[in-house]
């Protein structure tokens, strides 16, 4: 599935700058019992591969031979203590930090600038440097690999974090640069007009009043760089060779081939490498969802 | 102002971490100030493999000190992708297995491959046979140090055959055939079949072809890369009537060959499955994946049975050499290493840790398990020995080949099919 | 809306008219242009090469270039290591589309695609519409809903691979519930495979069209409900009639999304089924078809020609659905739907 999401449309225009105001209830009230019943159903079935996992790291191999679909018994936390002592694990995490964040900071720095430019500068060749953005949504990181494995290796950034990054913040601009053009676009003139007239120039604007105004949408653009950099899977693949440069979600393959031995093992690895992406989600998910909800209403 | 401050360090961080990160990862082999330092890629993930790298590179580095060799184990089946990866972007490790055929071929015509002709020692020569190192010969000059000699047949649990009133291996297809109509009364699965890995499935297809075509035949389709001679489509017909009996274990698709205790060597040393069709590095992967983790002892060792009216040599026999070669860009302490781990003392080590025949004659000598004798025993009275076919044939034909034989396998085509998606694969590099 | 506004003295863009109430516009369009005082000046040159330059510059590095090398190497037969020399013109696609392995790949992508709409969509529509009320633990569920997208697909796949072995805890569980004839090779039976490789894409990805849509509910006019509620319309013909019909531009983007993403599947099957057996399960994309002929094979001339058909298949898609299904959503960009094209006023 499309590790970036396109989100369309501006917020619209009047309102822009306030959240629309919001009913502050005071104790929300119960929904029927049929809505809880539903959700629940639901919840349990989006959640229990994942406990599957968890608890399978608790388990031993024969316990899981034996039984298959069984509860721990008795509890086994060696391969959970085996995996965040050994070093492999947090050698990967660093991996896919690093690669992750300063992918983001890449996505968001030039992202905003172009989206800038297209939003607010009118000048020949506009159209076409948009639609060749806009083109680049076509072909995505899966279909480009052959040829990009290429370059890289052209330039010599095979096995390096730095190979990895800069393709990522390339396929990642389309869809910045989509979701920010109209951010930047819907922040009234007048604003600018009044800019201007206090002496400030337009790369001034930029940096003072564009920032601020479009941060919902910056933060929107960043987190879903973020997870799809932590849990791409394809590019670090065919890249990195050298276990060493491992990021986690490669790291969580090979671990399963080489230790495929030992299911409860790769099981523990398994849902550890989860942890951080849960952790970031349940730390920016009013924004995750929050930016969405924004994004997408009309 | 905070977002500019912000910006400002973002770029900043983004800059140093990119200078960073080209740091990470880059050339491993390099000589400065006379310390050598080389990379070693290996297939083996089991225990007492990893050990036995680890204790050879010690023991080199002890003999040798101004040496270091890194040791990367990678697993089986990622090898060859990653290993093309790497020889191609010139980011090559320095000393890595070796499988020969057409895939060793394709390296050679790229000069990738360190020429060994010259610098093996005359002590290695006198311990190894001609003929391991006519498998890592190409173009008269050898390219690869063997290492372990890995013949094919069929690895079975002697207790199940018993309890199924199996009182003889099989000699024929039509004793096969039999027999596995008997181990299905016992409940288990007559074959274990790792067809997820494509080349277990492969496997069975060869050695029919092996017994269908004489080996000259082979030897030109491994040029030509072209099945036209009827002995091909003869096996295919051979293979697909075998499977039609159902001998393999459900769900073979998604089995594994090594991978698990749910994988097709797994199910062996759990004694879910009576035997499987695999080269003689299966019993160091079997013990590996045994409740006590060690050799399953009821293990034996039959040689793949004949075929009536083939054009085969009965008795011939296939089998892969494992071989380790040099980078054409190592330094030239890999040859000596090469020549270190074919030396007796570590391939009686080789053999103990992996329980499969070393190729020193010298270290032979100490092989005490039946299944293990029995295998060397078929090996030297073969009239002819192939290597398997999908490293002849090179990765293209042989990866093609092989997914074609599980789409037979799996009910999805049939002979003339699987002959003609071999043939269409040349087609494509 | 107005779209047009005399502004002359700071060449600035006027209002943008893809500012609209529908929750659309998956592509924004430009503004049309309009008078004002020409200002490229070099000053204005500059900032223009220093903002999106960098931007640029990255991108036609690796993405427009790639496009480019893939074409050119496409037409060629090699192996990937120093210069392509056996050129063979179209002999590579050709090869491609008579290949029945390609083909079948291409219609498992397309089975895909409708699946993923068929199952996620009115599931997604009808949580949306159940959860759009204020209640208590709304955002709880909401989050936890929305947890399998967070998850890589590697992840998931490793896990979901275990989970549904022959002799994995699935099966497992049946048998202790003593639902023997339930159990069956949930990812080695071709017929079966497909089915359960949707499975598990509805359940990773059908919480994220639950929030896209809650979200788009979240922006119909409270007064439109109870305006209906007041002429005596029941909960549910208020959904339909009501909510369905505006929840219409937020369905095309998410389908636009869904189409795109089906077609570019890869993670997911590779980790499950691995190289080879993909195609052999009826579960191989036209993704995992090129990694297995073209690098997996060291047919590096072969895969770039699949990666340029994988190309110009999405990008036929994506332009059909842009111009027909969008289309009432947007002035379409990359149609160039010339309603609000540039135009001197």
């Amino acid at each position: 599935m499309s590790a970036f999401v396109v989100i369309p449309d501006a917020p619209d225009a009047p309102g822009v700058l306030e959240a629309p105001p919001r009913k502050k209830a005071k104790g929300l009230p119960w929904g029927s019992p049929t809505v809880y019943f539903v959700a629940l159903v639901v919840i349990a079935l989006m959640l229990a591969p994942i406990a599957y996992i968890v608890l399978g790291g608790f388990r031993t191999n024969s316990q899981i031979t034996v039984d298959p679909a069984g509860f721990p018994n008795p509890w086994n936390v060696q391969n959970y203590l085996g995996v965040l002592t050994g070093g492999v694990f947090w050698q990967e995490v660093l991996n896919s930090t690093i690669v992750a964040v300063v992918t983001t900071l890449g996505v968001i720095v030039l992202g905003l600038m172009a989206s800038y430019v297209l939003a607010r500068y009118t000048f020949r060749g506009r159209g076409i440097l948009y639609a060749l953005f806009a083109a680049g949504l076509m072909f995505p990181i899966t279909v480009a690999i052959t040829p990009l494995y290429i370059v890289v290796r052209n330039l010599g950034l095979m096995n390096s974090l730095g190979g990895v990054i800069l393709p990522q913040i390339a396929f990642g601009l389309p869809t910045t640069i989509i979701i920010l053009v109209p951010f930047l676009r819907a922040i009234p003139d007048e604003i600018q007009e009044a800019a201007f007239i206090d002496g400030c120039s337009r790369l001034g604007f930029f940096w003072r009043m564009v920032l601020r105004l479009s941060l919902p949408g910056v933060i929107t653009v960043g987190i879903l760089a973020f997870i799809a950099s932590w849990n791409s899977y394809l590019l670090p693949l065919f890249l990195l060779n050298n276990e060493a440069t491992f990021t986690l979600p490669l790291g969580v393959q090979a671990f399963s081939s080489q230790y495929s031995v030992d299911t409860a093992k790769v099981l523990a690895f398994t849902s550890l490498s989860m942890i951080p992406a849960l952790i970031f989600f349940s730390l920016f998910e009013r924004r995750i969802v929050g930016g969405l909800t924004g994004a997408v209403k009309g | 102002m905070k977002g500019t401050k912000l910006l400002t360090g973002a770029a900043v961080v983004m800059a140093g971490a990119l200078a960073l990160t080209g740091c990470s990862g880059g050339s491993d082999s390099s000589s400065s100030n006379g310390k050598v330092s080389m990379t070693l890629w290996q297939n083996s993930t089991t225990g007492p493999g990893q050990e036995f790298w680890k204790n050879a590179v010690a023991a080199f580095e002890k003999a040798n000190p101004n040496v270091s060799i890194k040791v990367q184990s990678i697993q089986n089946e990622d090898l060859d992708g990653k290993l093309q990866t790497a020889l191609n972007s010139g980011d090559a490790p320095d000393i890595f297995l070796q499988r020969g055929g057409g895939k060793m071929a394709a390296m050679v015509n790229a000069g990738q491959l360190m020429d060994i002709t010259g610098k093996v020692s005359s002590e290695t020569k006198k311990n190894i046979s001609e003929g391991s190192f006519k498998a890592e010969t190409y173009q008269d000059k050898v390219w690869a140090m063997p290492i372990a000699v890995l013949p094919g047949g069929l690895f079975y649990s002697q207790d199940l055959f018993k309890a199924a009133g199996i009182t003889d291996a099989p000699k024929t297809i039509d004793d096969l055939n039999s027999d596995v109509t008997k181990l299905k009364g016992t409940g288990v699965s007559p074959i274990a079949l790792g067809a997820k890995d494509a080349w277990p499935a492969a496997h069975w297809f060869y050695w029919f072809a092996l017994r269908e075509c004489a080996g000259s035949t082979m030897e030109k389709t491994a040029d030509s890369k072209s099945f036209s001679d009827g002995c091909w489509l003869k096996a295919a017909e051979d293979l697909q009537k075998f499977s039609q009996t159902k001998p393999f274990n459900d769900g073979f698709l998604t089995t594994s060959a090594q991978q698990g205790a749910g994988s097709s060597a797994g199910l062996v040393a759990n004694h879910q499955a009576a035997m499987e069709l695999m080269g003689a590095w299966d019993p160091g992967v079997i013990a590996s994946l045994t409740p006590d983790q060690k050799p399953l002892p009821d293990l034996g060792f039959y040689p793949f049975p004949e075929v009536s009216g083939g054009k085969g040599e009965p008795g011939s026999i296939m089998g892969g050499v494992d071989g380790y070669s040099c980078s054409v860009k190592a330094p030239k302490e890999c040859a000596d290493f090469l020549n270190f781990v074919a030396g007796t003392d570590q391939q009686e080590a080789y053999y103990k840790a992996f329980n499969a025949p070393p190729v020193n004659a010298e270290a032979q000598k100490v092989v005490t398990e039946p299944y293990l004798k029995d295998v060397l025993k078929a090996y030297n009275a073969a009239p002819y020995v192939s290597q398997w076919l999908d490293t002849v044939l090179g990765q293209n034909v042989g990866n093609a080949l092989n997914v074609a034989v599980v789409d037979m396998l799996a009910g999805k085509s049939d002979p003339k099919q699987l002959i003609q998606a071999a043939n269409d694969a040349a087609k494509k590099g | 809306m107005s779209n047009t506004r005399e502004n002359t003295s700071t060449g600035t863009l006027p209002k943008s008219e893809l500012a609209q109430h529908d929750g659309s516009g998956a592509v924004a369009s430009l503004p049309s242009g309009q008078r004002r005082r020409r200002r490229t000046g070099w000053a204005m040159r500059l900032e223009i090469a220093l903002l999106a330059g960098p931007a640029a510059l990255v991108f036609i590095a690796f993405v427009i270039f790639p496009v480019v090398i893939a074409a050119y190497y496409g037409f060629f037969r090699w192996q990937g290591y120093g210069p392509a020399t056996d050129f063979i013109g179209l002999q590579n696609y050709i090869t491609i589309l008579e290949d029945s392995a390609f083909q079948q790949a291409l219609w498992h992508n397309f089975l895909i695609v409708i699946g993923s709409l068929v199952l996620q969509g009115p599931v997604a529509i009808l949580l949306a519409l159940l959860l759009n009320r204020k209640m208590r633990g709304q955002s709880l569920i909401r989050v936890l809903i929305f947890v399998p997208y967070v998850i890589a697909e590697v992840v998931v796949g490793t896990g979901w691979s275990l989970m549904l072995a022959t002799n994995g805890a699935l099966n497992g569980m049946l048998k202790n519930l003593g639902l023997n004839f339930l159990v069956h090779d949930w990812l080695s039976d071709p017929n079966i495979a497909i089915w359960t490789l949707l499975a598990i894409l509805t359940w990773k990805y059908v919480g994220f069209a639950v929030i896209l849509f809650l979200a788009g509910l979240q922006g119909i006019p409270e007064e439109l409900y109870e305006a209906a509620a007041l002429d005596g319309a029941s909960y549910w013909q208020i959904q339909r009639r009501i909510a369905l019909p505006l929840l219409g531009p937020t369905l095309r983007i998410w389908a636009f999304l869904s189409i795109i993403g089906a077609l570019q599947l890869f993670d997911l099957v590779y980790i499950i089924w691995g190289q080879y057996v993909a195609s052999t399960a009826g579960t191989s994309t036209m993704a995992t078809y090129m990694v297995a002929n073209g690098r997996n094979a060291g047919n590096f001339g072969y895969g770039n020609a699949v990666a340029v058909v994988i190309f110009l298949i999405s990008l036929i898609v994506a332009l059909f659905y842009q111009r027909f299904v969008l289309r009432r959503d947007t002035a379409g960009a990359i149609t160039g739907d010339r309603r609000t094209g540039r135009k001197n006023r």
